[in-house]
């Protein structure tokens, strides 16, 4: 009857809106083509003035394939920085198209890069695929067809699994199961340098951190030896400083407050915490190579802090994310356990990240002479002459405690030794397209943790760096299992005489994963939406990109806090 | 006795049914249970295994031959993950015992399994007894009451019971935050509905008994009924589903903890114990067998109670088993 005509307006509905969304794709490619044919438009930002407080002054496109950065001060370290992944770059377009990132955004998912692989898909909390691309610029395109990442965050299913001969390579084997991989002659053990650092953690502005003496007794009160003897692998060491030996000017000054519980608790008393008091103790229950077994330090922990000072720990574990979002905010509360490994080999990237003018709240208030004393060493060239700064730098850091450095931890991955081309990198940027098992089509490599997002200038998680960095690339590289930098994208960055503006001459013919072809405004595009904090493309994951503000000095138009 | 002696005298079958009945006249229902209870090995055993928890709970001190939380670097010569060590067994005799080996903090292992068996044997208890009188108020108002009353409260009772009670009890202790005082609560809210349920069936056919009209018709009001008359007649099912009961909040609360909500490091509580050390289940498999053993044998201890204490409950079970 009446019904009828209803059903039948519904359905031709349906069917409309199925032929419109089908057209919908189509729309988009005659849009690009027509774009394709504008005349190159070189891309230019430039900051009013170096008052904003960061490194960068301006970054243009020079020409089709020249890029230079304008530096308000000189940076020694500029290669190293920018070879970092967090800096790689991704189609101009496929930004805009993106939205710069945001809730459901392509862009955190499919990154489009230059690298060796490309995204194919990710099964969120199950697997991430990736496929050889086969137009890559490189001479050695990938080994292996297809690359999986799995992940699971526990050492012992790891191993499991490639032993079972189901994944090819696993990240951070467990501490106890060292001496079993190194017997089974179908593995190999690849030991990791121990370029991080595991560190206690404080913020100052909630008392009775906001004391310095009260951080200086709880630095004094701590056996870090005992830490290391027992609960860390071999190739592990107390942390003198908080920076490494082996990178330039790590440890020199001062090294780290002695064990001796006695002058500890001495010190609390005379900071007016005779009896002790009643904190937290927040951590991830994630393995990283710097904190191999979470749970057993944080216990080991809060037992000493027990017996030496009576201070009465609780323990808090919190969810990766989560906890990595309420440091970077300052919201712990008490003392919380976490580490770094080095991105690239410079003090910047482990003083100017944590202590600098441009490092997030996690230790609460900044130290102005600490910020002001990397300020100056970050601008000086060469590590003889920045080896005095660095100094009051280390001492700055032992006398203010922000932190408190625990051990640099050896670590390892694993591999079936049937894989060509295994390797350990002390960055912890492991490169799969130089692996492959003979007659196999299939790499698969099992890490710790899903990565967060495949967008990394907005993150800051090892495990979400490892991902990208098989898809995207940046200017420079570093040397696959090594950290020294190589031209990637760029054929060539050179600086002027004081080093205050650097030209990179951009390689030609570079394809991206979507077919378009590398320009400068690619590149000025994708650090200018991370400089500029006001940019309509600045959105990301969580919007902190942390890096790019740590490693540059800070964001252009932050805004006010 | 002088009821036994009597139809002993004559035979057959019918006189022995009638010595049950004239006996059970003069014995009370507790004092049969108990004789029926009694006489089924496997209860027996479950008390047995409960006694020794029991006791292993109240004399911690005196067995713990370690402080559970103590951390024994540096005090003797153990090394992490350590694995056990019994002079009785052939371990040499210069090396400190320690029967259940060495945690991965260099705690005592077998200390901290007796200190355990006190937090479980806690989290049992507290939790059903929280269960069982939220739930047997709920439900003896619902089942004496009836109608609209009746409904809400069961009808809210099958919402909770919709839920997987461990799901259930995770999403509870996310909200409150971790911690053994909220894990007991979160098990606690999730176990009431089976109590309110079992509640209100039997004092829904208790409620039409002859017994009660004659309370009622002598003019007792429906407080007293309720309380004075229903309940104690409807308890045996709900003993049998508490004793059942506590095995299972003790296997949620250890589940709990496995996820790291419940107890709290360092507090020895075998859960958090077993979730702690799970990666290590081939290099130091002591630490997860023993936790994981203790476990096993408190629930099965209160199983076996349970099912004993059904059967002796279950006067048609008895007669049958005859």
């Amino acid at each position: 009857m009446s019904r009828k005509p209803i059903l039948v307006f519904v359905v031709l509905a349906v069917l409309f809106s199925m032929v419109l969304s089908a057209c919908q794709p189509q729309a988009a490619p005659t849009a690009e083509a027509t774009e394709e044919v504008v005349a190159f438009e070189p891309l230019k930002m430039e900051a009013p003035n170096c008052d904003y407080g960061g490194l960068f002054k301006s970054m243009e496109a020079v020409d089709e394939f020249t890029v230079k950065f304008t530096m308000c001060a000189p940076d020694p370290a500029f290669l190293s920085k920018i070879a970092f992944s967090s800096f790689s770059i991704q189609p101009k377009e496929y930004l805009e198209q993106t939205g710069g990132g945001g809730e459901g955004s392509a862009l955190l998912e499919k990154p489009v890069g230059t690298g060796p692989y490309k995204v194919s898909e990710w099964k969120r909390g199950e697997e991430l695929i990736f496929t050889a691309f086969e137009d890559y610029w490189g001479a050695d395109k990938a080994k292996t067809p297809t690359l999986v990442f799995r992940w699971s965050s526990e050492a012992a299913q790891r191993l499991l699994e490639l032993q079972a001969g189901t994944v090819d390579g696993i990240d951070n084997p467990g501490p106890d199961d060292f001496a079993k991989i190194e017997s089974d002659p179908n593995l190999v053990l690849i030991p990791r340098p121990a370029l991080n650092i595991f560190y206690i953690g404080m913020n100052n502005t909630y008392p009775p951190f906001d004391n310095e003496q009260v951080r200086q007794a709880i630095a004094m009160g701590i056996d870090r030896q005992r830490i290391v003897d027992n609960f860390y692998p071999a190739g592990s060491e107390v942390a003198s400083h908080f920076t490494p030996c082996s990178i330039p000017n790590g440890c020199v000054g001062e090294s780290w407050y002695e064990f001796d519980p006695v002058k500890a608790k001495e010190m609390l008393a005379a900071a007016g915490y005779p009896d002790g008091f009643a904190t937290k103790l927040y951590y991830r229950d994630v393995v990283r190579g710097y904190l191999p077994q979470p749970g057993v330090v944080a216990q080991d922990i809060q037992a000493q802090l027990k017996e030496n000072l009576n201070i009465d720990v609780t323990i808090e574990v919190q969810e990766s994310g989560t906890f990595l979002d309420n440091a970077d905010s300052g919201l712990l509360d008490g003392l919380h356990l976490l580490g770094w490994g080095a991105d690239y080999p410079d003090q910047t990237n482990f003083l100017d990240y944590h202590f600098g003018a441009g490092s997030s709240k996690q230790f609460g208030e900044k130290f102005t002479d600490l910020t002001d004393t990397l300020k100056q060493a970050a601008a000086l060239a060469g590590d003889e002459a920045r080896k005095p700064l660095y100094e009051t730098a280390n001492n700055l850091i032992k006398q203010h405690v922000p932190m408190i450095p625990v051990a640099h931890g050896g670590s390892a991955t694993a591999y079936k030794a049937t894989v060509d081309g295994a390797h350990s990198s002390p960055l912890g940027n492991e490169n799969f397209s130089v692996m492959a098992v003979p007659g196999q089509e299939t790499f698969v490599w099992m890490q710790n943790a899903e990565p967060i997002s495949l967008y990394c200038p907005d993150e800051t998680d090892g495990e979400s760096l490892r991902g990208c960095e098989q898809v995207v690339e940046s200017l420079y590289r570093y040397e696959i299992g090594g950290t020294a930098v190589q031209p990637s994208l760029a054929e060539v960055c050179s600086p002027n005489a004081d080093l205050t503006e650097w030209t990179c001459t951009l390689r030609k013919g570079v394809k991206f994963h979507d077919g378009s072809t590398l320009d400068a405004n690619d590149v000025v595009m994708s650090l200018l939406v991370q400089w500029d904090a006001s940019h309509p493309l600045h959105k990301g994951n969580t919007g902190a990109f942390t890096y790019f503000s740590s490693l540059w000095g800070g964001l252009l138009n932050a805004p006010a806090e | 006795m002088t009821t036994h002696d009597m139809p002993q005298v004559s035979t057959g079958k019918v006189v022995s049914l009638d010595a049950e009945t004239l006996s059970a006249k003069s014995v009370s229902l507790w004092k049969t249970t108990w004789r029926r209870f009694f006489k089924r090995k496997s209860a027996l055993v479950g008390l047995v295994m409960l006694s020794i928890l029991i006791f292993c709970a109240i004399f911690a001190e005196v067995i713990a031959p370690y402080d559970p939380l103590q951390v024994l670097i540096g005090v003797e010569p153990v090394k992490m993950r350590q694995a056990p060590c019994i002079h009785l067994l052939g371990c040499p005799q210069d090396q400190p015992q320690h029967l259940m080996g060495i945690d991965g903090n260099v705690r005592d292992q077998f200390s901290r399994i007796i200190y355990g068996s006190r937090l479980s044997l806690l989290v049992g208890f507290t939790t059903v007894s929280f269960a069982v009188v939220i739930g047997t108020v709920l439900g003896a108002v619902a089942g004496y009451l009836g109608g609209t009353v009746d409904n809400v409260i069961m009808r809210l009772m099958d919402v909770l019971l919709a839920f997987p009670s461990l799901l259930l009890a995770i999403a509870i202790v996310t909200i409150l935050g971790p911690g053994l005082i909220n894990a007991l609560l979160a098990i606690g809210i999730v176990s009431i509905p089976a109590y309110a349920r079992v509640v209100r069936s039997t004092v829904l056919t208790v409620r039409e008994m002859e017994f009660i009209e004659a309370s009622r018709s002598l003019g007792g009001g429906p407080f007293y009924i309720l309380f004075s008359r229903l309940l104690p007649n409807s308890l045996t099912p709900l003993v049998v589903q508490a004793t059942l009961g506590i095995a299972t909040a003790i296997l949620d609360a250890a589940a709990l903890s496995f996820l790291g909500l419940g107890a709290i490091p360092p507090t020895p509580e075998w859960g958090t114990m077993l979730g702690a050390e799970r990666n290590q289940v081939f290099t130091a498999p002591h630490l997860v067998f023993y936790p994981g053993l203790a476990i096993m044998f408190t629930v099965l201890a209160f199983n076996l109670i349970g099912d004993g204490l059904r059967d002796a409950l279950d006067p048609r079970l008895a007669q049958s088993s005859k």
